[in-house]
C-alpha cells in the first residue's frame, strides 16, 4: 500500500497565454484511490489528460514505477497500463461495440493484414459478460445505445486490460444512480487487484466516501493533499476556493426586497428530452440563479428563453406582451444571452475585439444606413474601457485574449447594447479568481441599474453568493426555489438537485 | 390482425432488416425501368439493353467505390476525372509497347501515384481537400495534354478484351470484392470510419490520421486507374482535355458514392453503390431513349446530383454547412 | 546545426508576430503582382507594358473583375461558388435575345436571370443545408446543359448595333461604378460587416441576432446578379453566345481571388483589394503566358502550380479548426 507507483515532477502546461497547469508535483501509491478536486479551470483535468496522453506536457515529467513516462497518445498510455474515461462521449459513432472496445488495439486480431472479426467479437462478448453487461451486443452499432450504455462500453474499453492507473474524469455526474453503482463495483474490483485510481468529481461527498486521499487544485496549482478520513466538506471547499471565501467577492447585501414588476414570463416551456413544463417569472432588477447538476437541463433552458432553441414548446413573453421566438426578436427587445460555450457561441474568436463588441449593435450605429469606422471604434473602446478589458487595443483578435478577458468582451457587447435582461450561462467558467471578482461587481452594478439578470451555473457558491432567488432544476423540471439568505448552504441546494 | 403480426415479425426479423436497404434500391431500380419502359417500349428496357446498361454502370461503380473511402472521412477529390484521363492515356500508350501488361499496370501505377501525390500534398500543405484537388486537377489535365501531344490516344483492337463481358465484369467484381474486404476486414476500413466519425478522438486513440488519409487517397487513385482501364476499353480511346473539362467525369461516380453513404447503415455500402449506379445508368439511358437531346444529359446530371444530395444529406439542426 | 535551428526559430517567431501575419494577406499579393509584372516584362522584352497590350489585358479583365466581386461576397461568408460561368452564359443568352427590343430591358433581365440562378444556389445552400460547392457545381452543370441546348442549332446572336456600346470608356465606367458600389457596401454598411462575422464565426453571429440564413441566400443572389450585369459587357464585346459561353470563368475567378490573397474560408481577414489585385495579377499572368507563346496545356500547368503555391502561403490555418 505504501509503494509509490506514479510520480509527477513539476508538470506544467499552457494553452496560448493561459497557464493551465503550473509546476505540479505529487506522488501516488499503489492501490490508492486518490480524489482530485477543484473548481472549473483549476487544472485537474488538464493534469490527468497529460498523464493519459491526451495532451502533451510542456515541462516536467511523469515517472511510472520509477521510469520516465514517454507517451504520445492514449493508445501508448494504454499500453503502459494507464487509461481514462472522460465526461464527454468517448466512443465513436459508426463503429460497432466491439470495434470501439478494441479501437487502437486491433493488432492482436490482425493476421497478414486481415482482421479476424469473429474472434474480436467473441472476445468482446466475453468481456462484456465478465463485466456484467450482457445486454450489450458486441456486433451492434454503438449508435444504437444510449449515452449511459455507451459510457459502460467505454468503461470496458478502459479497464479490461487491468490498468495500473485508472482515471475517472468527472464521469459520475453524467451517470444515473444505476450507472454509478456499476462504476463503483468496477472501482472496487480494480482496487482489490492492487491498482491505483484517480477520481475526479465535483460531488465532494462522493469523493470523501470513496477516496483514500484527496488532492485539491486551484488556479493550476496543487494546493494540498489530505487524507479523506475525518475531513469535512467545508475544509475542502475552503482549500478549493482559497481565502476568497472570507473576503466575499460575491454580493454583500442582504434583505433588500426585489421589485414585483415582472419583466419576463416563462410559461410551460418544454424541450423534448431536456426540460419539461418550466414556468417562472423574472422581476425587474432581480438576479435569478438557475442551478442543478449538469444534464438537469439548465443550459437548454437558457437557450430556450432567448429563442435559440429549435424544439421549444411553450411561451416566453416579455412584459409588453411580445413573444420571444427567435434570437433576433430577443435581442431587438433587449434580451442578451451569453452562452456557456463562449468560444463558439458567444464570440467570433477569429475577429477583432471591436467587431465582437459592435456586432449586435450595428443597427444602432447606423447613420443613414452608413456605419463609419469612427463610430465602431468609439463604441467598442467606450464599452471595453467600462469593464477594463486587458488588451493591446480594440483591433486585437479575440483569439489572443485569456478566458477571463474573452468573457469581458461578451459583457462589453451587451453593456453596449444596453440590454435590460441579461442571461448568462456559466459566466465564470474557467476564469481566474481576479477576473471573477471583476465580473461579479459588474453584475452587481447592472442590478443597481435595474437590469434583470439570469445566472445559470453549476457552481453553487456562485449562485448562493449572487442571486436574489435560486431555482433548482432536476431532470428537466423545477424542483426547488430558494431566496437570498445568509444561511443558505450548498447542502440545501444539493438536496433538491439529486 | 394476422397481417399486422406478420409485418411486425418481418420487421423484427434480423435477416430482413439487414437487407432492407438493398430491397429498397432494387425496388427503385425496377421503378425507374418501369417508367421509361412505359414511355418508350421499343427503344428501351430489353434484356440486352439492361445487360449493356449494367456493364456501363460497372465502370462508374469502380470509381465510386474508391471515392467512398474519401467521402466517409469528410474529404473530397475533384481530380478523379483528370486521373482517369491521364491514366487512360498512359494505358493506351503502354499497351502498344507492352500489350495487356502495359494496359493494366500503367494506369494502375499512374492512378495510385496520383492518389499518393494528392494525399501527400493535402496532409503536408494543410489545405482543404476541395481546394488542393482543384489545383491538382489543373496540373494533371495539362500533363495529360502534354503527354498525348494533341492526339487522341487509341487503344489497339487486339487489347480490347475489357470492353465486353466477361472480362470487364470480372475486373469490376474483383475491385468490389477488394473494396468490401478492405472495409470490413482490415484496419483500413475501421480507421476510415473512425476518422470520419471523430477525427480528434481517433487521433488521441493513437490512429495515425494522416497516414490513413493518404491511404484513402491512394485507394481512390488505384480504383481510378482501374476505372480508366474500363473507360479506354469501352471507348477504345482516350482524349486529353483541359479547362476543367474532366470535371464531368467526376459526377456519375460521385452520385453512386452518395448512394453508398446513404445506405451505409444497412451494412453493405458497396452493394448499394453498384445498384445505385445501375439505377443512374437506367435513368440516363431512359432519357436518351425517349429522344431527349444530348445536351439534356448535363441538365439531368446536375439536377440528379442535387436531388440525391438533398435527399441523403442528414441535417442536424444547428450544424454549420458552408 | 545549432545555428540553423536558432535562425529557424527566429524566422518562425517573426512570422508568428501578429502584425506580420495580419498584413501578409495584403503584402504578399502586392509583392506577387510586382514579381509577375517583372517576370513577364523580362520575358516579353517589356512589350507587355505597351499600351496596346495593356488595352488587351484590360479588355479581358472587365467581366472577370465584376464576376469575381460577386463571388468575393460569397467566399467572405465561407461559401464557394462554381456556377458563375454558366450564369454568364445564361444571362448572355437572355441579353442577346432581348437586345433586339430594348437594351435597358435586356440588361435588367440579364441581371434578373443571374439573380434567379443565384437564388437557386442560395436556397439550396442556406435552407436545404447542402454544401455550397456541391450546389454550385450542380447548377453549373445544369445550366451549362441549358445553354448548350439553347445554342444547339447555332450561336445566339445579339443585335449588331450593340457593338456601339463596345467602347473602352463605357466598359471602364460601368466596371468602376459597380466596384465602387460594392466596395461601399462591403466597408460601410451593416451588411458588409455582418458577412465578415458570418465567415469568421457563423454560430456566434447567429447568437448575436444576425439572420444568417437570409444573408447567405442574399450573397448568392448578389453574386448571380453582378455576373448577370457582367454578361452585358460580355455580349457587347463578343456579340454572340455559343455553347461554351462563359465556361472556365469559375476557375479564373477562383484563381484570381486566391492570387489576390483572399483567405479560402472568408472571415475577418478578407479585403476588397483581394479582388482588384487578384484579377489584375491573373489577367497579366494569362496574357503573359499567351504572349510568351506557351501552348494551352503548359499555361494551365503553370496556373495550377502558382495557384497551389499561393493557397498554401495565404491560407489562414488557425481559423479552420479541422481541415477537411
Amino acid at each position: 500500500m505504501s509503494e509509490v507507483i506514479l510520480r509527477a515532477d513539476s508538470i506544467s502546461k499552457s494553452f496560448g497565454i493561459t497557464k493551465a497547469v503550473k509546476n505540479v508535483s505529487m506522488s501516488f501509491q499503489k492501490g490508492e484511490v486518490r480524489g482530485l478536486i477543484g473548481e472549473n479551470g483549476s487544472g485537474k483535468s488538464t493534469f490527468v489528460s497529460m498523464l493519459c496522453g491526451i495532451y502533451t506536457i510542456d515541462r516536467g515529467q511523469f515517472y511510472l514505477n520509477g521510469e520516465e513516462l514517454k507517451i504520445r497518445n492514449q493508445v501508448e498510455a494504454n499500453n503502459k497500463g494507464i487509461s481514462i474515461i472522460v465526461q464527454e462521449m468517448g466512443t465513436l459513432s459508426g463503429l460497432t461495440v466491439a470495434e470501439n472496445i478494441f479501437l487502437g488495439h486491433e493488432d492482436r486480431f490482425v493476421k497478414y493484414g486481415i482482421k479476424n472479426t469473429s474472434s474480436m467479437i467473441k472476445e468482446a462478448e466475453r468481456l462484456l459478460k465478465q463485466f456484467g453487461f450482457d445486454k450489450i451486443n458486441p456486433t451492434a452499432m454503438i449508435d444504437y445505445y444510449s449515452f449511459e450504455e455507451r459510457k459502460l462500453v467505454e468503461i470496458v474499453k478502459a479497464t479490461y486490460f487491468s490498468p495500473q492507473i485508472f482515471v475517472i474524469d468527472e464521469t459520475t455526474t453524467a451517470l444515473s444512480k444505476q450507472g454509478r453503482e456499476e462504476l463503483y463495483k468496477i472501482l472496487n474490483q480494480i482496487k482489490s487487484e492492487g491498482n491505483t485510481i484517480i477520481f475526479i468529481s465535483h460531488d465532494l461527498l462522493e469523493v470523501i466516501k470513496y477516496a483514500d486521499n484527496i488532492s485539491v487544485f486551484r488556479d493550476g496549482e496543487l494546493i494540498d493533499t489530505v487524507p479523506s478520513q475525518n475531513v469535512e466538506e467545508d475544509e475542502l471547499k475552503k482549500l478549493m476556493v482559497g481565502r476568497k471565501l472570507t473576503s466575499s467577492y460575491y454580493r454583500r447585501d442582504y434583505g433588500k426586497p426585489v421589485s414585483d414588476e415582472v419583466v419576463l414570463s416563462v410559461r410551460d416551456v418544454s424541450v423534448p428530452g431536456q426540460i419539461e413544463d418550466i414556468s417562472f417569472d423574472l422581476y425587474k432588477g432581480e438576479i435569478l440563479g438557475i442551478g442543478g447538476i449538469s444534464g438537469a437541463g439548465m443550459h437548454e433552458l437558457g437557450k430556450a428563453i432567448c429563442g435559440a432553441s429549435f424544439y421549444r414548446k411553450g411561451k416566453v413573453i416579455l412584459y409588453n406582451g411580445t413573444e420571444i421566438n427567435s434570437i433576433s426578436t430577443a435581442i431587438k427587445n433587449g434580451i442578451a444571452y451569453a452562452s456557456r460555450d463562449r468560444d463558439v457561441e458567444s464570440l467570433v474568436i477569429n475577429d477583432s475585439i471591436r467587431n465582437n463588441i459592435c456586432l449586435p449593435s450595428l443597427s444602432d450605429l447606423m447613420v443613414r444606413n452608413i456605419i463609419s469606422d469612427r463610430a465602431l471604434n468609439k463604441f467598442a473602446k467606450d464599452n471595453a474601457d467600462l469593464i477594463n478589458i486587458k488588451m493591446e487595443g480594440i483591433n486585437q483578435f479575440v483569439s489572443n485574449l485569456s478566458g477571463g478577458n474573452r468573457q469581458k468582451v461578451v459583457l462589453a457587447r451587451w453593456l453596449g447594447k444596453n440590454s435590460d435582461i441579461i442571461i448568462l450561462d456559466s459566466p465564470t467558467r474557467g476564469i481566474d479568481v481576479k477576473v471573477k471578482a471583476d465580473i461579479y461587481s459588474i453584475l452587481s452594478d447592472l442590478k443597481r441599474k435595474n437590469k434583470s439578470i439570469v445566472i445559470i451555473s453549476e457552481e453553487m457558491l456562485e449562485l448562493i453568493g449572487m442571486s436574489d432567488r435560486i431555482l433548482i432544476l432536476k431532470k428537466g423540471r423545477i424542483s426547488g426555489e430558494f431566496f437570498r439568505d445568509k444561511d443558505l448552504s450548498e447542502e440545501d441546494l444539493i438536496a433538491k438537485m439529486v | 390482425m394476422k397481417m399486422k403480426e406478420k409485418l411486425l415479425n418481418l420487421k423484427n426479423n434480423k435477416l430482413f432488416s439487414r437487407y432492407k436497404g438493398i430491397l429498397i434500391l432494387l425496388v427503385l431500380a425496377v421503378f425507374f425501368w418501369g417508367v421509361f419502359k412505359i414511355l418508350t417500349p421499343q427503344n428501351f428496357g430489353s434484356w440486352e439493353n439492361l445487360f449493356s446498361y449494367m456493364q456501363t454502370s460497372l465502370m462508374y461503380s469502380v470509381g465510386a467505390c474508391g471515392f467512398y473511402f474519401i467521402i466517409i472521412m469528410g474529404l473530397f477529390d475533384f481530380s478523379l476525372g483528370a486521373n482517369i484521363v491521364l491514366s487512360g492515356i498512359l494505358a493506351c500508350i503502354f499497351s502498344y509497347q507492352f500489350g495487356y501488361f502495359g494496359l493494366i499496370i500503367a494506369p494502375i501505377i499512374c492512378g495510385t501515384l496520383i492518389g499518393l501525390i494528392n494525399g501527400f500534398l493535402y496532409t503536408r500543405l494543410k489545405i482543404p481537400s476541395i481546394i488542393v484537388t482543384i489545383g491538382l486537377l489543373l496540373i494533371y489535365e495539362s500533363l495529360g495534354s502534354v503527354i498525348a501531344g494533341g492526339k487522341v490516344q487509341i487503344l489497339d483492337k487486339q487489347y480490347q478484351i475489357f470492353g465486353s463481358s466477361p472480362a470487364n465484369i470480372l475486373l469490376a467484381f474483383f475491385v468490389f470484392f477488394l473494396a468490401s474486404v478492405l472495409l470490413k476486414y482490415t484496419k483500413i476500413g475501421t480507421y476510415t470510419y473512425a476518422i470520419g466519425s471523430n477525427e480528434f478522438i481517433a487521433k488521441s486513440m493513437g490512429i495515425n490520421v494522416n497516414k490513413y488519409k493518404i491511404i484513402a487517397f491512394m485507394l481512390l487513385g488505384f480504383f481510378a486507374g482501374v476505372m480508366s482501364i474500363l473507360a479506354v476499353s469501352y471507348g477504345t480511346s482516350m482524349a486529353a482535355a483541359t479547362g476543367m473539362a474532366t470535371m464531368s467525369r467526376n459526377f456519375t461516380p460521385i452520385m453512386g458514392c452518395f448512394f453508398g453513404v446513404a445506405f451505409k447503415k444497412y451494412g453493405s455500402p458497396i452493394l448499394a453503390i453498384v445498384i445505385g449506379e445501375f439505377i443512374i445508368t437506367i435513368i440516363f439511358n431512359g432519357f436518351v431513349a425517349i429522344g431527349a437531346p444530348t445536351t439534356i444529359q448535363n441538365v439531368v446530371t446536375g439536377a440528379a446530383l442535387l436531388i440525391i444530395v438533398a435527399l441523403t444529406a442528414r441535417t442536424v439542426k444547428g450544424v454549420i454547412v458552408k | 546545426m545549432f545555428r540553423f535551428s536558432r535562425i529557424n526559430e527566429k524566422g518562425a517567431s517573426f512570422f508568428k508576430n501578429n502584425n506580420v501575419k495580419k498584413y501578409a494577406h495584403v503584402i504578399l499579393p502586392l509583392v506577387g503582382l510586382v514579381v509577375i509584372i517583372m517576370i513577364f516584362g523580362i520575358l516579353t522584352d517589356m512589350s507587355i507594358l505597351y499600351w496596346k497590350n495593356i488595352k488587351l489585358i484590360l479588355n479581358q479583365a472587365y467581366v472577370l473583375m465584376l464576376a469575381s466581386t460577386g463571388v468575393f461576397f460569397v467566399m467572405t461568408i465561407g461559401g464557394l461558388d462554381f456556377s458563375q460561368g454558366s450564369i454568364l452564359g445564361m444571362a448572355s443568352i437572355v441579353i442577346s435575345y432581348l437586345s433586339f427590343y430594348n437594351i435597358i430591358l435586356a440588361v435588367i433581365l440579364g441581371v434578373l436571370t443571374g439573380a434567379a440562378i443565384g437564388a437557386i444556389n442560395g436556397f439550396s445552400n442556406a435552407k436545404l443545408k447542402i454544401p455550397s460547392f456541391i450546389v454550385t457545381i450542380c447548377t453549373m452543370f445544369l445550366f451549362r446543359g441549358v445553354c448548350s441546348y439553347l445554342t444547339t442549332s447555332s450561336p445566339v446572336y445579339a443585335t449588331t448595333d450593340i457593338s456601339k456600346y463596345n467602347t473602352m470608356n463605357l466598359k471602364i465606367l460601368l466596371t468602376v461604378i459597380v466596384l465602387l458600389v460594392m466596395f461601399f457596401v462591403f466597408r460601410y454598411t451593416k451588411l458588409g460587416i455582418t458577412i465578415k462575422a458570418i465567415g469568421a464565426g457563423e454560430t456566434a453571429a447567429w447568437f448575436s441576432g444576425v439572420k444568417v440564413d437570409n444573408t447567405k441566400w442574399l450573397m448568392f443572389v448578389i453574386a448571380g446578379a453582378i455576373t448577370g450585369f457582367a454578361a452585358f459587357i460580355n455580349v457587347v464585346k463578343v456579340g454572340s453566345v455559343t455553347a461554351t459561353g462563359g465556361s472556365q470563368l469559375e476557375t479564373q475567378i477562383f484563381i484570381s481571388l486566391v492570387l489576390g490573397g483572399l483567405p479560402i474560408s472568408g472571415g475577418a481577414k478578407v479585403r476588397f483589394s483581394n479582388i482588384i489585385v487578384g484579377v489584375i495579377m491573373y489577367s497579366i499572368l494569362n496574357s503573359g503566358l499567351v504572349m510568351v507563346g506557351l501552348e494551352t496545356s503548359m499555361q494551365q500547368l503553370i496556373k495550377g502550380i502558382i495557384f497551389l503555391i499561393f493557397v498554401a502561403l495565404t491560407i489562414d490555418r488557425e481559423s479552420i479548426q479541422v481541415i477537411k
